[in-house]
C-alpha cells in the first residue's frame, strides 16, 4: 500500500470531514432545537435564536476558526437560492392579490423601503458609525441576496450586510407580532406588507405561521421590495457619494 | 401492421409518461430537486447576462412564466416549495457565527448596532404597517367609487 499517495489525498479528505462534522452538527441541533420549540413555546427557544448561539459556543469552546466553519456549511446558505425560487408556488397560487391590490402593494415597498435605508442611515450616523460600515447597514431589512449585491455596490461589506440582514431578520419575526397586534390595524394586507418589508424571509416564513394570506403578502413584498432596492442601488450610490 | 405496432408503442410511451408524471407528483425529493436545477440554471443566467439580480430572484420569475404558460404544473413543485419554505430558517443560521470575525462587535459597538437594528425595525415595522393600511382603505373606497360611477 502506498501511504504517500494516501498522505497527498490528506487535505481533502480533511475538508470532507469538516463538510460532514459542522454540517450534521448544524442540521442536529436546528432539528433539536425545532422539537423543543414545539414543546416549550418561547420567543427565546426559536430555532434560529438557540441553535446560532449553541454553534457559538461549541466553536468557541472547540477552538474552531469561523472560517473553517463556513466552509463546511455554506453549502446550506447557498440553498437559500432554491428557497427563494419556491416562492414562485404561492405568489403564483395568489396571484389575484397582486392584481387587485397592486397600488397599495407599490405604495408599501417603496415608502417601506425609502423608511427603512433612511432609519439606517440616521440612527448609524445619530451613534457616530463610520462610512463602510454605515453602509452595510443600509439594506438590510430586504433578503440576503439582494441585500450582498447592494450592499457590493454601495461601497459596503456584503458579509458584514449578511450578518445585520439576519439579526434583522430574527428580530423583526420573533418581535413582529407583538408590535402587530400592538397597533389598531384593520387588514390583513398591512400585516403582511410590514412583515416583508422589515424582515424578509424570516418575516415571511413567520407570517405563514400566522395565517396563509398575511404570508403570502409577506413573500410578495419580500420580492417587490428586493428588486425595487436593486433597481434604485445605482441612484442611492450618486446620492451618498 | 406497422401502424398498429406503432400505435401499441406510442401508447405504452404515454403510459410511461403519466406514470412518471404521477410519481413525480407524489415524490418531496424529486421536486427539490428540480426547484435545485432551475435555480442552478437561473444562477447561469444571472452570470451570463451581467444584470445585478441574484439567481434566486431569476429562477422565481422563471417558475412564474412556467407556471402561467402551463409548461408546468404547479403539483410538481408544490411539496418541494413547501420544504424549502418550512425549513428556510436552517439555511440562515451558519451564517450568524460570523461575528466571531469581528471581535469588535463583541463590546460598545456591537450594543450601538444591536441598537440601530432593533430601533430601525421597530420604525419600519409601524411605518409600513400604518401607511399599507391607510392606503389600503383609502384604495379600497377609491376603487368602489370607481364601479359606481
Amino acid at each position: 500500500m502506498n501511504f504517500e499517495l494516501l498522505l497527498t489525498y490528506r487535505p481533502l479528505l480533511m475538508a470532507a470531514e469538516v463538510t460532514l462534522l459542522w454540517s450534521v452538527l448544524t442540521i442536529g441541533l436546528y432539528w433539536l432545537s425545532k422539537h423543543f420549540h414545539r414543546r416549550y413555546k418561547r420567543w427565546w427557544t426559536t430555532p434560529i435564536i438557540i441553535t446560532p448561539i449553541l454553534l457559538i459556543i461549541i466553536t468557541l469552546l472547540s477552538h474552531t476558526n469561523y472560517n473553517v466553519y463556513i466552509r463546511g456549511t455554506h453549502w446550506l446558505i447557498a440553498l437559500l437560492g432554491p428557497a427563494t425560487v419556491a416562492f414562485a408556488v404561492p405568489i403564483y397560487k395568489r396571484r389575484n392579490i397582486m392584481v387587485l391590490y397592486w397600488r397599495t402593494l407599490s405604495i408599501g415597498v417603496v415608502f417601506g423601503s425609502i423608511l427603512s435605508i433612511a432609519s439606517a442611515w440616521f440612527l448609524a450616523s445619530a451613534v457616530g458609525i463610520t462610512d463602510a460600515l454605515r453602509l452595510s447597514l443600509l439594506p438590510r431589512s430586504i433578503s440576503t441576496p439582494f441585500a450582498m449585491v447592494i450592499s457590493g455596490e454601495i461601497g459596503g461589506t456584503p458579509e458584514l450586510t449578511a450578518l445585520f440582514v439576519i439579526l434583522t431578520g430574527i428580530f423583526g419575526a420573533s418581535f413582529g407580532q407583538l408590535l402587530l397586534y400592538w397597533l389598531p390595524l384593520k387588514s390583513k394586507m398591512s400585516m403582511g406588507a410590514s412583515f416583508g418589508i422589515a424582515a424578509h424571509v424570516a418575516g415571511s416564513s413567520k407570517a405563514y405561521e400566522l395565517d396563509n394570506e398575511v404570508g403570502t403578502i409577506a413573500a410578495l413584498v419580500m420580492v417587490l421590495t428586493g428588486i425595487f432596492n436593486v433597481l434604485i442601488a445605482p441612484l442611492l450610490e450618486i446620492i451618498l457619494t | 401492421m406497422l401502424p398498429r405496432k406503432f400505435a401499441m408503442l406510442s401508447h405504452t410511451f404515454k403510459k410511461l409518461l403519466v406514470f412518471l408524471k404521477r410519481t413525480f407528483h407524489k415524490s418531496r425529493i424529486l421536486q427539490i430537486a428540480l426547484i435545485t436545477a432551475l435555480w442552478f440554471i437561473a444562477q447561469e443566467i444571472s452570470l451570463w447576462s451581467h444584470l445585478p439580480i441574484p439567481g434566486g430572484v431569476i429562477g422565481l420569475f422563471l417558475v412564474l412564466i412556467l407556471l402561467y404558460f402551463n409548461l408546468l404544473s404547479i403539483r410538481s413543485l408544490a411539496l418541494g416549495a413547501e420544504w424549502f419554505l418550512a425549513e428556510m430558517l436552517l439555511f440562515f443560521i451558519p451564517a450568524v457565527p460570523a461575528v466571531l470575525n469581528h471581535q469588535e462587535f463583541f463590546g460598545w459597538m456591537g450594543l450601538k448596532i444591536l441598537a440601530i437594528i432593533i430601533l430601525g425595525t421597530i420604525i419600519v415595522i409601524i411605518g409600513t404597517a400604518i401607511i399599507v393600511d391607510f392606503s389600503f382603505y383609502k384604495l379600497e373606497k377609491l376603487s368602489k367609487r370607481e364601479m359606481k360611477s
